[in-house]
């Protein structure tokens, strides 16, 4: 048995495959790759494929990992190239690193994320202006020992999350956008994986609606309380890797490339 | 019921003529962007996305001609279907023509799209329904026709055909469904019965040389369609009724028009080797697997069934066209599954042959074969057995169809109940650990005794399974029968369902107190609207209208219970219900389909409705002597089936059924398809 792990991306169309349908999208294009996959034992056998954690649907990422193993020894460079031509388009296979046995799980090695969350292009005044008060309340937010956020689920309910105990690391900067002269105001943020789960929603919720920090620690104001200047929703959530959180970014777990926390080719870097 | 949304009108642009004809390749727009902000908030969205693996992706510029095929309900139950996909391929590989696919959307999405201006877009570009030269749309059974609709008024064109003009797409549809269009007949502009393959392609060819050569006037493009042999343009003929509002007869006012048009049928399926590379789906559907069509057609001679009736006749591929199929398939798609698909599959003359050879070459491996066979007989355990080496032994499906041997004899599905019982005691003893049983009620002629006798099997099948296993199982469904044109039960008439609620509570009364023995019904409010729209004719098209106004669509899901607001439509456009569903034609009345030509004689159709009712049963055709059904000597062709008497591998009269027409039924209900 080889095991590999390796670091793929979702973008594009794929952002909206559930992760439950994820599984049959990978056994069948490492059936078309024709890669001797082992299968479970049973009467309902399945592909040895596993993932870590679930992307929520919508999110896109170069972060994903995955862990294959295979029956027979393949040769990865090009048997894995073959597998990521076959897939369906915006996942790629960027990185892979065989498993030596006994080497930790998958998970221990992907302690933090590092998040991306793009807003709406903007031109440059209102681009900057909403930079600005992302850095405002990233500082206040940095400066607090705990945020609570209601998130809203599906059943209804709100549940309270403090997402300060997770928060490593947070940068605003601006990127240009693909129509000359617009810029798109852009978050990054590293978040431990480990503890409760912290999502960039909550972590935005956090930031937009700590407008005053002497209120009343925790609960979001209500929707009609927006400011008239609200932030825009982000368009792109974006998970970018994961690995080991590092001062200013992140270790990315499989090639060891530090990716930091504010790209060099953002705009005001430029 | 999800309120429906408000039909707010989804305006296309007024310049569409020249998006139409563009060669620009960056036109028409795409919806995607304006589309995927909504994505996350809607139920399964990957339906929407489009980007599935063996999809085609032609630049617009490329191709004269564009087809929007689609399939009028959502993706789920869509996608699986073979049809669309051949069609789309059999197009594609035209250089000169495009084809994109689309279905419908969820009521979610669709009150998006109305209130943000999405129009009813394609998975490959997300392009408009209304910049496609035709919009092609299978019909396979009556429960889509509102969604129909409502795709043309959300893809931005007019609902009724007289309305639009040389910039609205040529509304096209085929499929089992439109073998009575006529409920339809004010909103599509043209239908097809039976095979696509050859006509699709003939209609390609004319509406290029229409775009070429002219490309403003649209009734001279309807008019050279409807010389397509087998394309029926229903604005070019006139339903005339008597004074007390019978239908006297469908006749063609155009000149030129053939007066009655004759379904079409591909000769030779050998030539037509498609959809060879399926479309792998990226999100679940009903059927996840390649699925191969092993044959055509069907010759048991199920009254009831207009599947078998309308396909005839039999055209089997060959086991080495099917085995290369199967192997290329799963190359191209990576699927772990294989569907031998047909209207009865066990019924192939190699049947056994291929099974076999499938389980040698697949033995061992991840992949699984299905064989959608619900055939009562020991030779079906066989069959299913071979295919099931590689898993567990599950289910089995049989399909007795009545309870009685009586009411057996009256629908041709010719079972004795020894012959069911003794199929049940080997496949138990098989190792099978559950069976379906398949009934419908309210057949004609039917009495409280034969809807008993549903019961009285099940129980005793039942017995059979615990004798067995403690943990076996029997489930027993049932449906509500459902009259269809181009049946010989076209003439009767069909239950209403507060009848068929007595019949199925007098069953699940029968048996309460065996409680391992699962009853499942469908919903007999559903088939009110089957029945309506099977059998009606032009009248009944302003309440297809006015039910979809009224918000009707999804009609055929039961998350969706639209008879309520289809009895509205029914009472304010004035259309009995009573008289179209529920009463008994005579001979001599004309039928709303008569001027369209199954194939099948009506005069044969009304002596196999009236033998039945003598419980005569008649010969599957296949094996023995013609029964002049009309359909063989009408298209020139025979079964086409590599059957040989000398070398048969399959039992022509299985052991101990006693001869008759051996009886059989695709699939479960979900796979009744
Ligand atoms: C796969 C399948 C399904 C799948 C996929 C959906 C579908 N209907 O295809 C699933 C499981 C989801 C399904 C569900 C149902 N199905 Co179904 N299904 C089938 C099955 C087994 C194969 C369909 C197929 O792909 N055929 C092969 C292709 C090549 O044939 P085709 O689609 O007819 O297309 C050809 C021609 O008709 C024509 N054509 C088709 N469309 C168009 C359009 C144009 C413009 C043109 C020019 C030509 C054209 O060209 C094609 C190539 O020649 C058939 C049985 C059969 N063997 O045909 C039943 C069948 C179509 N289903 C049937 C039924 C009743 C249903 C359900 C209503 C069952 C239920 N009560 O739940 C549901 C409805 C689903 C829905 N809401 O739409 C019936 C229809 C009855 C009838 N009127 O004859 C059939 C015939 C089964 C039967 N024996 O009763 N089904
Ligand atoms: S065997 Fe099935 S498909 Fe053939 S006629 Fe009977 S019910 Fe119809």
């Amino acid at each position: 048995m080889q095991r590999i792990r390796i670091r793929y991306t979702k973008e594009g169309r794929v952002r909206f495959v559930s992760a439950r349908d994820l599984t049959s999208v990978w056994e069948r294009a490492l059936r078309r790759a024709d890669l001797p996959i082992a299968y479970s034992e049973g009467f309902n056998p399945h592909a040895k494929v596993s993932f870590p954690d679930a992307l929520p649907v919508g999110y896109a990422s170069t972060g994903e990992y995955a862990e294959l193993t295979f029956a027979a020894p393949i040769d990865p460079g090009p048997d894995l190239g073959r597998l990521s031509a076959t897939l369906p388009g915006g996942m790629d296979i960027t990185t892979y690193l065989e498993v030596p046995d006994g080497a930790p799980k998958l998970a221990k090695m992907l302690g933090a994320t590092l998040w991306e969350l793009v807003l709406p292009e903007a031109d440059e005044d209102a681009a900057t202006a909403q930079v600005d008060r992302l850095r405002d309340a990233s500082d206040e937010l940095v400066a607090a020992t705990s945020a609570e956020v209601l998130r809203l689920r599906p059943n209804g309910e709100e549940k309270p999350i403090d997402v300060r105990p997770a928060l490593l690391a947070l940068r605003a900067f601006l990127r240009p956008a693909d129509t000359g002269g617009a810029l798109h105001p852009t978050l990054r943020a590293v978040l431990r994986n480990d503890g409760p789960t912290v999502r960039p929603t909550d972590l935005f919720t956090a930031l937009t609606s700590r407008r005053d920090p002497a209120a009343d620690r925790g609960a979001s104001p209500p929707p009609s309380d927006a400011p008239a200047d609200a932030l825009p929703t982000p368009r792109v959530h974006r998970r970018v890797a994961q690995g080991e959180p590092l001062d200013g970014g992140l270790r990315e777990a499989l090639s060891g490339e530090v990716v930091p926390l504010e790209p060099a080719r953002s705009a005001e870097a430029a | 019921m999800t309120p429906p949304p408000a039909l707010l009108q989804i305006a296309p642009p007024v310049d569409r003529a020249a998006v139409r004809r563009a060669v620009d390749p960056e036109t028409p727009p795409s919806y995607f962007e304006a589309l995927e902000p909504f994505l996350p908030s809607v139920k399964k969205p990957a339906q929407y996305v489009g980007g599935e693996h063996n999809q085609t992706f032609k630049p617009w510029g490329s191709a004269d001609v564009r087809w929007l095929l689609n399939y009028p309900d959502a993706y789920e139950v869509g996608q699986p279907n073979q049809g669309i996909q051949i069609l789309y391929e059999i197009l594609n590989e035209r250089p000169t023509t495009l084809a994109e696919r689309s279905y419908a959307p969820w009521v979610d999405l669709e009150a998006i799209m109305r209130e943000h201006g999405i129009p009813t877009f394609s998975l490959e570009n997300h392009h408009p329904l209304w910049a496609f030269d035709v919009f092609a749309v299978t019909l396979p059974h009556e429960l889509a026709h509102t969604n129909l609709l409502n795709l043309l008024d959300l893809g931005g064109i007019p609902v009724r055909s007289a309305k639009r003009t040389a910039d609205d797409p040529i509304v096209l549809v085929g499929g089992h469904a439109a073998y009575n269009p006529e409920p339809l007949a004010p909103f599509i502009d043209a239908a097809v019965m039976g095979d696509g393959e050859e006509v699709t392609l003939e209609i390609d060819d004319v509406v290029r040389a229409w775009k070429r050569e002219d490309g403003r006037d649209r009734h001279a493009l309807l008019k050279r369609l409807a010389g397509v042999e087998g394309v029926y343009i229903p604005a070019f003929y006139e339903a005339r009724y008597t004074d007390d509002g019978r239908l006297k007869a469908t006749v063609a006012v155009e000149p030129g028009v053939p007066a009655i048009v004759p379904k079409r049928t591909v000769q030779d399926l050998e030539q037509w080797q498609y959809p060879k590379k399926q479309i792998v789906p990226m999100t679940e559907v009903v059927h996840e697997r390649f699925s191969v069509e092993i044959f055509r057609g069907c010759t048991r001679g199920c009254r009831f069934c207009q599947a078998g009736m309308i396909t005839r006749p039999v055209r089997e591929r060959k086991p080495e066209t099917i085995s290369n199929l199967v192997r290329e398939g799963l190359k191209n798609t990576g699927f772990e599954e294989v569907g031998l698909l047909s209207l009865s599959s066990a019924d192939h003359a190699d049947i056994g042959t291929i099974a076999r050879d499938l389980a040698d070459e697949y033995e061992g491996t991840a992949t699984s074969l299905s064989l959608p066979s619900t055939r009562v007989d020991a030779f079906n355990v066989t069959l299913s057995n071979e295919l099931a080496r590689n898993g567990r032994r599950t289910g089995l499906t049989f399909a007795p169809e009545a309870g009685s041997e009586r009411m057996r004899g009256v629908i041709n599905k010719m079972v004795s109940e020894e012959d069911m019982l003794r199929t049940a005691e080997i496949a138990f003893a098989n190792g099978w650990r559950h069976c379906k049983l398949y009934f419908m009620v309210g057949l004609p002629t039917e009495t409280d005794e034969d809807v008993l006798a549903i019961a009285d099997l099940s129980i005793k099948v039942y017995e059979i399974a615990r004798k067995h296993g403690h943990k076996n199982k029997v489930t027993t469904s049932v449906g509500g029968f459902v009259p269809k044109p181009h049946t010989p039960f076209q003439w009767v008439a069909q239950d209403t369902p507060e009848e068929i609620h007595r019949k199925l509570k007098l069953i699940r009364h029968a048996i309460k107190d065996h409680s391992g023995l699962k009853l499942r019904t469908n919903d007999p409010e559903e088939g009110v609207i089957e029945g309506l729209l099977g059998r009606g004719d032009r009248r009944v098209a302003a309440a297809v209208e006015r039910a979809w106004e009224l918000g009707a669509r999804m009609d055929g899901w039961h998350e969706m219970p639209t008879l309520d607001t289809w009895m509205q439509a029914l009472e304010e456009t004035d259309v009995p219900l009573a008289r179209y569903s529920y009463r008994d034609r005579d001979e001599d009345e004309v039928l709303p389909w008569d001027h369209l030509d199954s194939g099948l004689e009506k005069a044969w159709l009304w002596q196999d409705w009236q033998e039945s009712l003598s419980g005569d049963e008649v010969d599957d055709c296949r094996w023995t002597p013609c029964y002049d059904c009309g359909v063989c000597p009408g298209l020139d062709i025979a079964h086409d089936t590599g059957y040989d008497a000398a070398n048969a591998t399959l039992p022509v009269v299985p052991s101990g059924l006693g001869g008759g027409g051996l009886p059989i039924m695709p699939a479960r209900i979900t796979d009744r398809a």
